[in-house]
């Protein structure tokens, strides 16, 4: 009985092949899709299980405060003070480990690359077991001593058993390799995709920063990075609840209160999520949305096919009278359209699997994922799928087709009537909803992308060419030489030096208020510290008063220095409360940050204009700009406009020429912006490729449909035509038949687009002003889709003779 | 074998209401052979199919064997018609999908069968019809004759004793609906109970009761000697 359904379904595929070609492709598309997000963000949500202790270990975050307004709510580090605070505190827990991440210059004979190296506590090693090729954990506790992977061993040295050779940091330290660990997995969050640059591929001890840069193992509170990660172990009776009720304690007992600020408290990841948690110190939620976009497209893809098949099987009402007349209960036909259905979307998983071993190979070459597609855990998980998909999307044509009584169904009046035509328009208008939300939250974002690389014109994006990693001491030695050798080049215009550069999401701030010692009164002032010419180098024209002299000894900053001349921002200036630039020259304000210190003095020389300097998704902060020399780490040359690869060469030669030992780091200011500009640029483009599918099998859909109804017309068409309609009229009837669906769909569609691109936007402090008008474009956009799609059939339908259309019947 | 009392049968759309049924009294016996004539629209289809228990009355009773089955649900009617009844319609309805072999053998799917028991009968009404070269054929490939054939040894495959057609030979020449009253005739000599709907005097005379409909009324009902 099941296998004669089965039999009677291919037989049934064979005889509609078009149809069957499109519920299948269609289907299956869908299919991809979902399965295909579905491994990725179980991918991306499970990783680490290599470690043993995986199931103990966490990774401890930071809340942001909200005062540190930098578009996140969380963020995956901590102060690195909180590790051994935590360790000394907490006798429960069994382990707390560090592992700062750091670049530093690795030479081995005169050959060198810029290396993040992790910087870890001893316990590392015990919570962690990595495979040992040579040496082990315990040498690693000297500041001497470094662990390299197999393959970064290769890198520097051309093979892999290197134990005991030397290499040479920044030039000056020498540290002997005690460990070779086999490289880790892809799919561990040390290798995460978030941090590019930050492979796991050299540790060493984190006394080797003291020994390099007298850092205090204490820890401090100055610095979040990023790439700082906390671990703790707990032994198998504790659970993450109590972990982090403990660190909720221990943020009141111990973090100072300039700090809450920054932090607002902590949480605790378990290890395997933890690379989600570096996904979600993004703040865009892209995992939950590749979740929800993957299932939406699957939705439509099954309304898709539900429409096409209750079409279709209209066109077996006979079928089902006479298997009703010979007997047939509705349950057994019931059995039959489901098992037609399964059998559909069997194929369609098949079609689906055979794409994705297709996608899967190419999607990791070009990611460095290892996403499998493991049959035999996943297996139960797609055959339910399968069941789920070809009975939800084939239960309600198999209803409507079984539900007519003997008679009814062998004279066919199904087809001739409008049964179930206001589900199908319904049908319609859902997935039409679903792939107008899309494509309009994608406009939206598109846009408000496009803002944001507007703005960022303000600065000569392309014609500054950055130069990384000049606070060594020894090259910052160097500098003026350097600035003398790039001045000299013909295509070079001006040098400069500063802390930081545009775009790069550093907030360096100063408490700072204009009455001396002002608590009420005070605010976080954004700092830039530079020479002089940065203002020229970047064109930021000085609205008031003077630029900077560096001749002028109270126009630099110095040590114990008490007065000191600075240029500052509009909005600084209105924060400060002065009417007007001019007002403000000469005025001064003053330093809160540190109050056992000096308390320093500062002289508004010059104003400029409010820049976005971090840009992207940050608000306009008040800036201040000063003169000083040591905390120099990055440089700007601006080129002259043109042949930019000469230009380059002949930096990259003038830098080789002062700073031999040092290979150059430098790279365009364009560069620097698309660090961050690349992930929103990401979000769009997954969108967008959800989106095109959804509109896609939408379109496809009403394409069958259209194709159908115009046949179970051709009747009507014809009276109509013998009673004088013209071609335009006729087609017109047609078209406006599926644009009511469009129109209602796209009611519902716009509003939650409107809402849900809110998120986004929210995430940006300069927002598009509106977006009704992009909503009224996608919305355009989706209904000439559907016009054109449905236009086809319903000028060749209108265009047939008349006789023809009445004999039909 | 069947009675019908005082049956009504009338269709209600919004606003007209239309009597297709008005009253109609009728005995069969098993081992008859019915026509049932009238023009168009006298009710004659509306009739076969209460007869045949794919719709009921609006009122009336209908006695099939010894059971008044006017008020059966569908589920009830449909377990009575795959045991008593075979059908036999003028535009064959048979399954484009399925085989020649297949479509009679759907007449036995809803039954509790072995397979082999089922393939047995199926050669068996192949055999007898004639058209057993053409089991592995589908409807598409099959002359209109050759599908009413096959309509024919779906109808009878199952061994239901009443065997009803509607306008059988409607869509046939005259060669081929004479062959498939042919059909029915011998069917009708063994012992099955035949009830046709026609038009054609010439095929009405193959039966031995000629019942004629006007209007919902049966107005003559002439049994014919043997």
């Amino acid at each position: 009985m099941t296998w004669n359904n089965v039999i009677i379904a291919l037989r049934n595929l064979r005889k509609h092949k078009v149809f069957a070609l499109m519920n299948i492709i269609g289907l299956a598309i869908g299919l991809v899709v979902f399965v295909f997000g579905n491994l990725l963000v179980n991918y991306e949500a499970n990783h680490d299980a290599n470690f043993a202790n995986a199931n103990r270990i966490y990774s401890v975050g930071s809340i942001a405060a909200p005062e540190l307004d930098v578009g996140v709510d969380r963020i995956n580090s901590t102060f690195m003070a909180v590790g051994p605070v935590l360790g000394t505190t907490l006798s429960d827990i069994e382990y707390v480990s560090r592992s700062m991440a750091e670049e530093y210059l690795i030479t081995r004979n005169g050959d060198g690359f810029y290396q993040q190296i992790r910087f870890v506590d001893a316990a590392f090693f015990e919570m962690f077991d990595f495979e040992f090729l040579a040496g082990d954990p315990k040498a690693m506790d000297s500041p001497s001593a470094v662990l390299m992977t197999e393959s970064s061993a290769i890198r520097y040295f051309g093979r892999a058993n290197v134990l005991g050779e030397t290499v040479t940091l920044d030039n000056e330290f020498d540290y002997s390799v005690a460990a070779i660990v086999r490289d880790l997995p892809r799919d561990t969050h040390f290798n995460s995709s978030v941090f590019l640059a930050a492979d796991f591929e050299v540790v060493m001890s984190i006394k080797a920063l003291g020994r390099m840069r007298d850092y205090d193992l204490a820890g401090d509170w100055n610095n979040l990075a990023l790439n700082n990660m906390l671990y703790v172990q707990l032994p198998a009776s504790l659970d993450q609840a109590w972990l982090q009720s403990q660190l909720d304690a221990v943020y009141e007992r111990i973090v100072p209160v300039d700090q809450r600020e920054v932090t607002a408290g902590f949480y605790v990841t378990p290890l395997k999520e933890t690379n989600l948690a570096i996904w979600d110190t993004l703040g865009l939620p892209v995992i939950e949305v590749v979740r929800l976009l993957s299932l939406l497209v699957l939705v439509v893809a099954c309304v898709n096919y539900t429409n096409l098949a209750t079409a279709q099987s209209l066109g077996r009402s006979r079928e089902v009278g006479m298997r009703k007349t010979m007997g047939a209960g509705r349950g057994q036909l019931l059995t039959q359209f489901l098992t037609e259905s399964v059998v559909i979307a069997t194929l369609s998983m098949l079609v689906a699997i055979a794409a994705l071993e297709l996608i899967i190979p190419l999607f990791n070459a070009a990611t460095d994922k290892m996403l499998v597609l493991d049959y035999l855990g996943t297996l139960p998980w797609l055959a339910l799928a399968v069941l789920i998909v070809g009975v939800g999307a084939g239960i309600y044509p198999a209803l409507l087709i079984t539900k007519a009584t003997p008679i009814e169904a062998l004279r066919d009046t199904a087809r001739k009537g409008r049964k179930g035509s206001r589900t199908r328009s319904l049908m319609i208008g859902g997935q039409f909803a679903i792939s107008a939300f899309m494509l309009a939250i994608v406009a939206i974002v598109f846009t408000q992308n496009e803002r944001v690389k507007e703005t960022s014109f303000e600065f000569p994006r392309s014609e500054v060419y950055v130069l990384n990693r000049l606070n060594v001491d020894d090259i910052r030695e160097r500098l003026d030489v350097l600035e003398n050798e790039l001045e000299a080049l013909p295509r070079v215009d001006s040098v400069t030096f500063s802390s930081q550069v545009p775009f790069e999401q550093n907030n360096s701030t100063h408490d700072v208020a204009r009455l001396p010692g002002d608590e009420a009164g005070k605010f976080a002032i954004q700092v830039m510290r530079m020479r002089p010419d940065f203002l020229e180098t970047y064109d930021i024209p000085v609205l008031a008063g003077r630029s900077l002299d560096r001749n002028n000894a109270s126009d630099e900053r110095t040590v114990g220095q008490e007065t000191l001349n600075v240029i500052v921002n509009e909005l600084a200036i209105q924060t400060l409360g002065f009417a007007s630039p001019q007002d403000a020259i000469g005025e001064r304000f003053f330093d809160l940050e540190v109050p056992d210190t000096v308390a320093r003095e500062y002289v508004i020389v010059g104003v400029v204009p409010t820049q976005n300097i971090t840009g992207l998704f940050n608000s306009l902060k008040p800036w201040v700009y000063w003169y000083q020399e040591n905390i120099v780490r990055v440089g700007s040359v601006r080129i002259t406009a043109g042949n930019m690869s000469d230009a380059i060469d002949d930096i990259e030669r003038a830098w080789k020429r002062v700073i031999p030992d040092y290979p150059i780091q430098g790279r365009f200011l364009d560069d620097v912006f698309d660090d961050v500009y690349n992930i929103l640029k990401l979000m769009n483009s997954t969108l967008a490729g959800f989106a095109f599918i959804a509109m896609a099998l939408a379109l496809f859909g009403l394409f069958g449909l259209a194709a159908f109804m115009a046949t179970q017309r051709t009747k009507e068409i014809g009276v109509r035509k013998v009673l004088g309609a013209n071609n335009l009229q006729i087609a017109r009837l047609l078209v406006w038949q599926f644009s009511r669906p469009v129109l209602w769909a796209l009611a519902i569609a716009l509003p939650l687009a409107w809402f849900a691109a809110s998120l986004y936007l929210n995430f940006f402090s300069d927002r598009i002003p509106t977006s009704i008008p992009i909503l009224a474009v996608a919305g355009l956009i989706a209904v000439l889709l559907a016009w054109l799609t449905v236009a086809g059939h319903a000028v060749r339908i209108a265009r047939a003779n008349p006789v023809r259309a009445l004999r039909y019947e | 074998m069947l009675k019908l009392h005082d049956m009504f049968k009338v269709y209600r759309t919004d606003e007209v209401e239309t009597v297709a049924l008005n009253g109609v009294n009728m005995e069969i016996d098993q081992g008859e052979f019915v026509a049932i004539m009238g023009p168009s629209g006298c009710g004659k289809s509306t009739l076969l199919n209460i007869v045949g228990l794919l719709d009921n009355p609006t009122s009336g009773d209908y006695w099939f064997f010894d059971e008044n089955v006017a008020k059966y649900s569908e589920a009830q009617r449909s377990i009575i018609r795959k045991k008593n009844i075979g059908f036999i319609f003028q535009s064959f309805n048979l399954i484009d999908e399925l085989t020649v072999a297949e479509n009679i053998e759907l007449a036995l799917l809803y039954h509790k069968m072995a397979a082999s028991e089922r393939k047995d009968r199926v050669a068996a009404a192949m055999d007898r019809m004639g058209i057993a070269h053409r089991a592995k054929h589908m409807p598409g490939q099959l002359s209109g004759g050759q599908q009413q054939r096959v309509a024919v040894a779906r109808a009878v495959v199952g061994n239901q004793p009443l065997i009803l057609a509607d306008e059988p030979t409607g869509n046939l020449d005259s060669v081929h609906g004479q062959e498939v009253m042919e059909m029915l005739r011998s069917l009708n000599s063994e012992g099955t109970t035949v009830v046709m709907v026609t038009h054609s005097a010439a095929h009405a005379d193959y039966a031995h009761r000629t019942v004629n409909l006007f209007d919902g009324h049966v107005v003559t009902d002439n049994t014919r000697a043997a």
